[in-house]
């Protein structure tokens, strides 16, 4: 038996740290550790309704969009906002789509690739362009003077990378398109949002301003290059990649249990009813359920918060969140975590009175679409199953292999409707239908909250106005309830039951450990 | 010819490696015919690419994503061949103790940039560790190594959003942590604030420290004055619409259409020292008062304290439609004959006016006050 402690996981969004039995050659027990605790919910009390959504959206500067919108919609909500005008509704749309773009590219090029993608065995590739010749110029000269970079140190001698050389260069040169390309959605989100990250033109009651014409020509030219990308390049890489990573189709399954609120409202602002729309998905039995935000309960045995803080309370019970740290687990492993250790900040986020830990990311969303079947989902999930072998069979998804292709998928649905969000403002702006904002009275109490995805899973926010201030505030973040640590019967949260099982063929490095947590998109 | 083979810059032309140079001494604030050489020159002189080691305490990666959006260079050409990124969590491939050995092997050569990102946990030295280490240890130890460190971003410079009332963690910037911590007497720490790090001052300031040989000038709170010694208001395209009494009163209304002054609702820009207006953010596309938003002052200490709520009237500024004769008497005489019509107030006298009037919460550069 051996323990493989991998602290830091790179290449994610935090800080967050891994521990692995691992026993013949495979995986049998696991623990995540997020290392990182800054209390938002603790500062963010007694705050201004109107201004809270600013502090929400730094809680992730990968994601904060759709914190902001979270943040926005559980005041207003607390307000009495029940919809918003539908050039709002379109806006915001139009900065979510910006958010997804730049997010899942950055993701399956930058900090997924490397997991696949070996490059200085680009070196040993015959280039067939002057493009690729002078990419492969430009890592040569890299490797040549010494100065690895972001390169050093990685497993490259590991007999889990795959790649043709050829391809190695190829996607190698597409990590280094794909900088440029993220910069257009983003730019695309400033533009609209003043800057990216951390936008400035949301407010409880609406946006700011009506973009110009300019503006949204702008978005519409931009998306338009993104959308090129994700068909043309990003979608045929996944496609080039999958058949020589197949085995990643039979591990990584996890605990069987997807979530998702949804994310870009269509007209009717029917939660059920968005273009990524809302649902869940239990014990791996791939039928559609619906869910309530009311449903999501705190545990807190096993993370540095008193015993009883979570037991099952809601979030916004859960209130004021006081930490006791216990003791950091010893770095190699041979302390713990233990039975009843407490080992992690995170807190256990569970699912209604079954306690399910629920897996939430595009593989959730994309399977929630497919069922409640959107077109689009429908037909590309049919396309890719039938590209890799298995048509007709979506329970392959339910692995390492689905959570990577549900990203890429997800990508190309939402560039695919990138246009149309415009499209329908600039009729509304010709229709005269230009309302973009509503003051709303804080003054009254009341209680509010709001479900959208943010690009890595289910995210909601939750919150309590009282005496005009916030009276107790709650985000769920989706690596809240992807990276939950054990509940308080023990149960292990979704990415700790991804990793059991997994094989590691060389414990000095385990790469499939890093394939399996950054599947989640931490 | 002499210059086609350029370690440094494998795939450039010579032509193109000057022209990227002048785009960078422009972001250093040099200019004429001999900048650009001058900065080619610095770099080529190197006889390896300068090493960076990038440090990410208590954040939220918002600094890292906007480095991203860098364009003079853009990140690829910023990260692979103008500098050596050799340790920065985010981006790296390697993880767990092969990361921890890109560390080493960066930090004890003791020939490296530091950069830190995120706030440093100095009341529950637990709530940020990495490798087992806290971030205090990890700081301390790699500032003494380093030949210079550059906090970015206003965690790293000042505590930021997590060092908020009550400050749960109690995180701290960098300098803060080192005097108050880290028992080191004066640190040097080039603080670059703003809510996140901008991309081109942290290029600019890395470059700075390479091209000058030197650390930029810094203001009382540690920041480069050539990046941070005016105030978003002095240069704000909107200001003309201040001078002449033209405010938002409601997101929405027409002023909002037609880019009037944001003040009304809550624009901290007189209190913020801050290049948004002029370099702008994300290439220049657009920066937080172009989207209609009002300035939060992101730049500032203890922002998210002293200036939300960030959608009312910051106190004790005084509008040119405001002043009474009392005012007037107190300090602001010249603007008498200008009379008291809010539309005939110019822009020069407005000048005067922020000078001579109290500020709530200002940090004038240079000054003794205004420190954390």
């Amino acid at each position: 038996m051996t323990k493989v402690v991998i602290d830091p996981i790179t290449r994610i969004e935090g800080h967050l740290r891994i521990t692995c039995v691992v026993e013949n050659g495979k995986v049998t027990d696991a623990w995540n550790t997020a290392t990182m605790f800054r209390g938002f919910e603790i500062f963010m009390k007694d705050r201004d309704p109107k201004s809270i959504w600013q502090f929400a959206q730094r809680i992730c500067g990968v994601c904060p969009t759709p914190h902001a919108y979270n943040s926005v919609r559980a005041v207003e909500n607390a307000a009495g906002m029940k919809t918003v005008p539908d050039s709002v509704r379109l806006i915001r749309n139009m900065m979510e789509t910006t958010q997804l773009a730049y997010d899942h590219i950055l993701w399956f090029y930058h900090l997924n690739g490397f997991d696949y993608v070996n490059v200085p065995n680009a070196l040993n590739a015959k280039p067939g362009t002057p493009g690729l010749k002078a990419v492969q110029d430009q890592v040569k000269a890299v490797v040549d003077s010494g100065q690895l970079g972001p390169f050093a140190n990685m497993y490259w001698d590991h007999p889990g990378y795959k790649l043709p050389a050829d391809m190695d260069l190829e996607i190698t040169a597409h990590y280094l398109q794909a900088l440029d390309i993220q910069q257009k959605a983003c730019d695309a989100s400033a533009v609209l949002g003043g800057r990216y990250p951390m936008i400035n033109n949301y407010v409880p009651g609406g946006v700011t301003q009506m973009p110009s014409i300019e503006d949204i020509e702008f978005y519409i030219s931009q998306m338009g290059i993104v959308k090129d990308f994700i068909d043309t390049v990003m979608v045929p890489d996944l496609l080039a990649i999958a058949p020589y990573y197949l085995d990643l189709a039979t591990y990584g399954k996890g605990v069987g249990n997807f979530l998702t609120w949804g994310v870009l409202d269509e007209k009717s602002q029917d939660p059920y009813d968005r273009l990524f729309p809302r649902g869940g998905i239990f014990d791996g039995k791939l039928a559609l359920e619906k869910v309530d935000l009311a449903e999501a309960r705190k545990y807190t045995k096993t993370s540095w918060f008193p015993d009883d803080l979570g037991g099952g309370k809601h979030p916004l019970e859960v209130g004021q969140i006081p930490q006791q740290f216990t003791k950091m687990p010893a770095m190699d492993g041979t302390a713990g975590p233990a039975a009843n250790d407490k080992y992690d900040w995170t807190q256990a986020l569970r699912y209604g009175k079954e306690v399910r830990p629920m897996e939430v990311g595009p593989l959730a969303q994309v399977l929630v679409a497919y069922l409640a079947g959107r077109p689009e989902a429908k037909k590309l999930v049919d396309d890719t199953l039938a590209a890799i072998g298995h048509a007709g069979d979506p329970t392959v998804l339910l692995s390492n292999l689905g959570r990577v292709a549900a990203r890429v998928l997800k990508a190309k649905i939402n560039s695919d409707n990138a246009l149309r969000w415009a499209n329908e403002l600039l009729a509304n702006i010709g229709s005269g239908e230009t309302k973009i904002y509503e003051e709303l009275d804080f003054s009254k109490d009341g209680t509010g909250e709001s479900g959208w995805d943010a690009p890595r899973g289910a995210l909601a926010h939750y919150a309590k106005i009282k005496g005009g201030k916030i009276d107790t505030y709650a985000a769920n973040p989706p690596s809240n309830w992807n990276l939950s640590p054990r509940d308080d019967n023990g149960v292990r949260g979704p990415v700790e039951e991804a990793l059991v099982g997994i094989p590691v063929v060389d414990t000095e490095k385990p790469l499939e450990i890093l394939r399996t947590v950054h599947t989640f998109d931490p | 010819m002499e210059h086609e083979e350029m370690s440094l810059f494998p795939g450039l032309s010579r032509r193109d490696f000057l022209k990227s140079c002048g785009a960078l001494a422009g972001l250093i604030g040099l200019s004429g015919p001999m900048a650009a050489p001058r900065v080619a020159r610095a770099l080529e002189q190197m006889a390896k690419r300068p090493s960076v080691v990038w440090s990410c305490f208590q954040e939220c990666l918002g600094c890292s994503i906007n480095l991203l959006q860098s364009r003079k260079p853009n990140p690829a050409n910023l990260i692979l061949q103008q500098i050596s990124l050799d340790y920065h969590e985010a981006v790296m491939a390697a993880a767990g103790s092969q990361a921890e050995k890109s560390f080493r092997e960066t930090v004890d050569s003791k020939d490296f940039y530091y950069v830190v990102e995120g706030g440093i946990a100095t009341g529950i030295p637990e709530a940020c560790t990495i490798g087992g280490k806290t971030s205090m240890d990890i700081c301390k130890d790699t500032y003494q190594k380093a030949k210079a460190t550059i906090a970015i971003g206003t965690c790293a410079t000042y505590g930021g959003i997590q060092a908020a009332k009550p400050n749960p963690t109690g995180s701290k910037g960098v300098a803060d942590f080192l005097r108050e911590d880290g028992g080191i007497k004066d640190p040097v720490v080039i603080n670059s604030p703003r809510c996140p790090g901008n991309a081109d001052d942290t290029v600019a300031i890395l470059l700075y420290a390479i091209v000058n040989k030197k650390l930029p000038e810094l203001d009382s709170l540690g920041r480069p004055k050539f990046l941070f010694g005016q105030t978003v208001h002095d240069n704000c395209e909107r200001r003309g619409h201040f001078d002449a009494g033209e405010f938002v009163e409601q997101f929405g209304d027409e002023g909002s259409q037609e880019g009037w002054c944001l003040y009304k609702v809550g624009c901290k820009g007189p209190v913020a020292y801050a290049p948004c207006p002029k370099t702008r953010w994300n290439a220049n596309t657009a920066w937080p008062v172009s989207a209609g938003g009002p300035c939060i002052a992101c730049s500032e200490p203890d922002f998210w304290d002293k200036h939300s709520p960030f959608y009312e009237k910051a106190p004790g500024i005084m509008l040119p439609g405001d002043i009474t004769p009392t005012q007037i008497g107190v300090g602001l005489g010249a603007l008498t004959a200008a009379g008291i019509g809010a539309h005939f107030v110019g822009q020069a006298a407005t000048g005067r006016l922020f000078k001579g009037a109290p500020v709530e919460g200002q940090n004038e550069p240079g000054s003794e006050e205004g420190g954390k």
